[in-house]
């Protein structure tokens, strides 16, 4: 593999994408999160949402489905797939997501260094991935660390 | 809730996931796209030598629900987690928060787990809210 730190500063395409409400709850079934304002906009109203919202975690759904699978993501970042671990996720939301938005995603590498630990050396990763929506407010940043085995 | 409603130590209600299946988990990988296939498929998880594991993704599709069933939706502004361990099917995870801070302009952080029956964490972190102010 060639120097992790070659990833650094590396920008992934950029790509648009729907947020569904179907996608919305398939994800909440496949979690059996039972919250009915991802369900229904009639409940997500009732609780004072101006559409359905989205859950925490959905914003992975964008990504895998707009953008890169994970093969293709492991192919870009010249990571051998199964010596991967996720490591770390962080959402940060800065403005509120509904079915029917559209967003529009950019991502970069903004860490990529090796340690050596006592059970060998590792890579870690990180990408921040960026939503905006179709007013052009930035509505929510993502972080994923990446661990990679050697 | 109101940002005077949580004290630093609270606990929130624990929320008890049932058992992780195989099949929640290829409903998983269909419903976000995530198909690794050390999720799905048996002989990926034993060339991994892990034996199939669940998507560190769904435990932190757990956390969330708990988060959201504490908390309204539309008040969470973070949240952040590490995945420390495995987690595989036939595992139940329990969804754990406590607040930890309290800070300015009503933001309110807690800290928050999930563990198995045994009690191994198997992913932690926090998770940031801004409440309205009473006063």
């Amino acid at each position: 593999m060639s120097n992790v730190k070659d990833l650094l500063g590396l920008e992934l395409e950029p790509y648009s994408m729907a947020v569904e409400k179907g996608k919305i709850k398939e994800l909440a079934i496949a979690i059996g999160d039972d919250n009915p304002i991802y369900y229904s906009l009639e409940a997500a109203k009732e609780a004072g949402y101006d559409g359905i919202p989205v859950p925490l975690t959905f914003l992975q759904v964008i990504e895998y489905h707009g953008g890169y699978g994970f093969q293709e993501k492991m192919e870009v970042l010249k990571l051998n797939p199964v010596k991967i671990l996720h490591g770390e996720q962080e959402y940060e939301y800065l403005g509120d997501i509904y079915a029917g938005d559209e967003l529009h995603v950019t991502s970069k590498i903004i860490r990529a260094d090796t340690k050596i630990g006592s059970s060998g050396g590792m890579d870690i990763v990180t990408e921040e991935t960026r939503f905006t929506n179709q007013k052009g407010e930035l509505v929510a940043i993502a972080k994923i660390t990446i661990i990679h085995r050697h | 809730m109101y940002f005077e409603d949580l004290q630093v130590g609270d606990s929130f209600p624990v929320l008890k996931k049932d058992p992780i299946t195989r099949v929640q988990l290829v409903r998983f990988a269909g419903a976000t796209g995530d198909f690794n296939p050390l999720h799905t498929v048996e002989e990926v998880g034993e060339q991994a030598g892990t034996g199939i594991i669940a998507h560190g993704m769904l435990i932190m599709g757990m956390l969330s629900q708990g988060v959201t069933s504490w908390i309204s939706r539309k008040n969470i502004k973070r949240i952040q987690v590490r995945f420390s361990k495995m987690t595989y099917p036939g595992e139940s995870i329990e969804i754990i928060g406590r607040v930890i801070e309290k800070k300015a302009d009503n933001l309110v952080v807690s800290e928050l787990l999930a563990k198995n029956c045994e009690g191994d964490v198997k992913v932690s972190g926090i998770f940031e809210v801004k409440l309205q102010s009473r006063i």
